[in-house]
């Protein structure tokens, strides 16, 4: 008999060993999640997947499933902290869309769409970041960093490498590179690398390229983030926007891991 | 050429509102005037107070003020606060006047920096120095957002919003509703 | 003079409405209410040449479109034309080629529509000191609402070309280094099509209205007007040409002083002087000198320039034109207006071409090249000639930026004509609110874009302050808020 759990009171499956997010995702219900990415190692940093969980609050991508959970996911008071997350996620970096070459692709944007934010609400931060252009086929764009940590995972867990990491503390903190130097051309990051396509948001960037898909084709104009297997479509895009490829999906990613 | 119809006198009932753009690029502006014919349905129940599009040059009071662009000078603090002792609903429309926008990224650099790019070592000038007249407004140390410096009612996000958004918040308004985006109408680029 | 400053009454329009962007006007006058000293000033300042450095080149059409949102598509453009350069590229595909300069011809249509319907006929309809609070658009629609309603769908066609091809009215994304990002659809196109003979029609009607309005009104002809230089730039037969051409400069009379000029040598033949009191540079051709080197941009210059227009209808318009200046150039500042019509014309009439060449469906987008360190794109935007210059780093990152926008090569002249209608309209009279809108209105036929020429930033304010000869503030004038002039002493 299948162990199950209850989202908003719908009774969903879930395996041993499955976190309530891996299950949601599975069942196809959406949990907002910004450095969960399924396949890399659970991070419960962004907080975004705050559920309730028989009346407690927890990270849904870290708290395993287990039966009889009663969960709280899509509410007005979860939706409405969230929002101030993603708030405080825009003001704390440069995050300026109108001319940002990931805007239609980005995730933290969809999320912004998604809950309704409509202003930053703080104060702006206008942090002075790094940018780091020094690789031959990569730009590293620290204004757009959100500190989610998928490239570092993807790097350690996927590309066998370790070419990311976070480093300072509070309004310091910020993504550094593993390298004699600290800049980007003197690790070994390469551009078929996760690492260099995970990004979420429009901090690591492919050279040379941007604004190649038309606006209303992108992957937020085509499609709401709360499209469940939409993880598979960006990276999938990410992947293959050097071949021409305009419709934002293909078949073969190489997302998965 | 003969004109059609005299003006009448503006009836009471008409919203006052009054526009200005801040440090933007008046494409929050255009973007208003792209609601196109509509506009004409819409001038039945509003009328323009200080406004790019006529020549009154303050705010006077007002029931909407549709604010676009950042705090760049002290100029543009006057006149935000201007508009917001004189106008019951504020709007901070656009990007820059919610986020600072393009103009912010100013802010990654001194002031002093950006001004003897332009004024000193940029190529072919000619008398370098840095425009220093009584009559040219104070340049504020960083761009800001306008709800830094006063209280904001509402937000129009999108760089610059569309039309159909500009309609959607003054119909709602007009009818006395609070106002809403639908989601196919929030963008921020 | 520069000594007697102190002691004249300042007046200031502040801020010039009905223009796009920030900028003011002072005059400042003696006793017998004299004009001494008259300047248009700009007076927000935004540092884009800053900024851009250390963005990765590819951003740069992205970023400085939104200097304007009145003409982003010719910021977008120009830049583009730079960034082909710094990717090697020479010569986009016909397809590419085709689709930027219908994208282009777009923005010349809403552009000049905007400026003449929405912002600059209410002058010319209802007189430069008629009623403040109908001399405006809402007026125009109140009046003359069939005129007014042409006016509005002229410009929103030109608009609708530009959400076709960019994907929005404003600020859309449709360059990609070495072509654009999307083709045309067939059923695009064909929506395109289904309104262009209207279109035609409200364009001819425009450049006849704007004709009748300035041959008929010999008042007119002499206001703010100017013996300028001139520079546009011109096709390779000496044709109006937007998108893509050599320069040309002519001096009043119609003789050359250069043509057929490649744009990227754009800093041998100009400098640009800062002054003190406006953020707006005063550019000049190097050749002629500081003091005589000024020039005007802009319709009325490519209208006078260039030898003939490729379309019949445009061309019809401009014999015309021609024919008022006795076969040489036009002077008369208000002809920009005029002028500015027959580019609707001519837009209208290249938009149509355009859509009904089949190449303009094509699917060859993009062309690619060994980059380059330096590029320089220069376009003839609504308001004049536009130059864009990049260096970048081997990193792929903007080392240095240099742009020269439209409005800032009209600045001298600007200046000059409001300094002109001072002297005619104001010089020794009392001032009121209907004198002062004169200023504006000379100002207006430049179609100023304020908001480009800060880029550095864009706002246009106008308030009048008198100074009397020993000193003492004898007027100061505002347009208050409820439109009346405002008189304190």
């Amino acid at each position: 008999m299948n162990k199950t759990i209850k989202i908003d009171g719908v009774e969903i499956p879930f395996k041993e060993g499955q976190t309530i997010m891996d299950a949601a995702l599975a069942a196809d219900i959406y949990i907002p999640h910004l450095c969960h990415k399924p396949g890399l190692s659970p991070h419960g940093s962004c907080k975004l997947c705050t559920v309730d969980v028989n009346g407690r609050a927890a990270s849904s991508c870290t708290m395993p499933a287990a039966e009889g959970q009663e969960i709280e996911n899509d509410t007005p008071a979860l939706n409405e902290v969230r929002k101030t997350i993603t708030q405080m996620l825009f003001i704390e970096g440069n995050h300026l869309c109108p001319s940002c070459e990931k805007t239609g692709d980005c995730t933290l944007q969809a999320i912004g769409y998604h809950l309704g934010m409509l202003d930053g609400h703080f104060p702006q931060f206008y942090p002075r970041r790094e940018v780091d252009a020094s690789h031959p086929t990569l730009v590293l764009d620290r204004d757009r960093c959100i500190m989610c940590e998928l490239c570092v995972r993807a790097s350690r867990e996927c590309d066998g490498k370790n070419v990311f990491a976070i480093s300072g503390r509070g309004t310091k903190r910020h993504l550094i590179v593993n390298s004699p130097t600290g800049r980007l051309a003197d690790s070994d990051i390469e551009l078929d690398d996760l690492a260099a396509h995970i990004c979420p948001v429009g901090a690591i960037l492919i050279k040379d390229h941007g604004y190649e898909v038309p606006i209303g084709r992108r992957t937020f104009d085509l499609h709401s983030v709360a499209e469940t297997d939409l993880d598979e479509v960006i990276l999938t895009k990410a992947r293959h926007h050097d071949e021409g490829d305009d419709s934002g999906e293909k078949e073969g990613g190489v997302y998965g891991v | 050429m003969t004109p059609v119809k005299k003006r009448e006198a503006y009836t009471v009932s008409k919203v006052r509102v009054a526009t200005t753009s801040l440090a933007g690029c008046f494409g929050c502006h255009m973007s208003f005037l792209d609601m196109d014919e509509r506009i004409v349905g819409l001038l039945e129940h509003v009328e323009f107070s200080r406004s790019p599009i006529n020549d009154i040059k303050h705010c006077e009071p007002c029931d909407i003020g549709l604010i676009e662009g950042a705090l760049c000078n002290a100029d543009n603090v006057h006149v935000l606060k201007e508009f917001r002792e004189n106008c019951k609903i504020v709007i901070a429309v656009g990007a820059c006047a919610i986020n600072g926008g393009v103009p912010a990224m100013r802010n990654h650099f001194t002031l002093q920096e950006c001004l003897e790019e332009a004024f000193l070592d940029e190529i072919g000038v000619d008398n370098p120095h840095i425009p220093n007249d009584v009559e040219i407004p104070l340049l504020l140390s960083k761009v800001h957002p306008i709800h830094e410096v006063v209280k904001v009612d509402y937000y129009l996000p999108g760089c610059p919003p569309s039309a159909d958004a500009f309609l959607k918040i003054l119909t709602d308004l007009l009818e006395g509703k609070e106002p809403s985006l639908p989601k196919e109408m929030l963008h921020y680029d | 003079m520069e000594q007697n400053r102190a002691n004249l009454r300042r007046v200031a329009v502040d801020p010039v409405t009905r223009v796009e962007g920030h900028g003011k006007i002072t005059l400042l006058l003696d006793d017998a209410n004299h004009v001494r000293e008259a300047r248009f000033h700009i007076v927000e300042f935004r540092g884009f040449e800053k900024f851009i450095q250390g963005r990765p080149y590819w951003e740069v059409p992205y970023f400085v479109q939104r200097l304007c949102g009145i003409c982003p598509v010719s910021h977008h453009l120009a830049a583009a034309k730079a960034v082909d350069q710094l990717v090697g590229v020479d010569e986009l595909t016909p397809t590419a080629t085709k689709l930027r300069k219908l994208l282009h011809f777009g923005q010349t249509m809403q552009s000049h529509a905007l400026h003449f319907f929405h912002l600059s006929s209410p002058d010319l309809l209802f007189g430069f000191g008629s009623n403040l609070e109908h001399r405006n658009i809402v007026g125009v629609i109140e009046d003359y609402p069939d005129l007014a309603l042409k006016g509005v769908r002229l410009r929103k066609y030109g608009q609708q070309v530009i959400e076709v091809i960019s994907g929005k009215r404003v600020h859309g994304a449709a360059t990609v280094p070495g072509g654009v990002n999307k083709g045309l659809t067939i059923a695009e196109r064909d929506r395109l099509l289904g309104d262009i003979n209207d279109v035609l029609a409200w364009s001819q009607d425009a450049v006849d209205l704007n004709e009748k309005i300035h041959t008929e009104h010999p008042e007119n002809h002499g206001f703010g007007r100017l013996n300028s230089n001139y520079l546009s730039m011109v096709g390779g037969k000496g044709e109006l040409e937007l998108y893509h051409g050599g320069l040309r400069a002519s001096r009043p009379d119609g003789s050359k002083i250069f043509d057929q000029f490649d744009y990227r040598g754009y800093y041998n033949i100009i400098r640009e002087e800062v002054r003190s009191w406006s953020y707006m540079k005063f550019p000049y051709l190097t050749e002629l000198g500081r003091d005589d080197g000024w020039y005007r941009v802009g319709p009325l210059a490519r209208i006078n320039s260039c030898d003939f227009i490729s379309t019949p209808m445009a061309e019809s318009a401009r014999q015309r034109f021609k024919a008022f200046g006795n076969g040489g150039y036009v002077h008369d500042t208000l002809a920009y207006h005029w002028a500015r019509m027959i580019e609707v014309l001519h837009s209208a009439e290249a938009i149509r071409d355009l859509l009904l060449d089949p190449e303009i469906l094509g699917s060859d987008l993009v062309v690619k090249g060994e980059k380059r360190e330096e590029g320089i794109g220069v376009i003839e935007a609504p308001r004049g000639t536009l130059f864009h210059h990049y260096k970048v780093n081997e990193d792929g990152t903007i080392k240095k930026a240099n742009l020269i926008v439209s409005t800032t090569s009209n600045n001298q002249a600007m200046n000059e004509s409001v300094r002109s209608v001072a002297n005619e309209y104001l010089d020794g009279n009392e001032i009121t609110e209907g004198l002062l809108n004169h200023l504006e209105v000379a100002i207006r036929a430049y179609d100023p874009c304020l908001s480009c020429a800060t880029h550095a930033l864009g706002k246009m304010p106008l308030e009048v302050e008198l100074i009397s000869a020993d000193g003492e503030t004898v007027d100061h004038i505002e347009k208050a808020s409820s439109g009346a002039i405002k008189r304190t002493v």
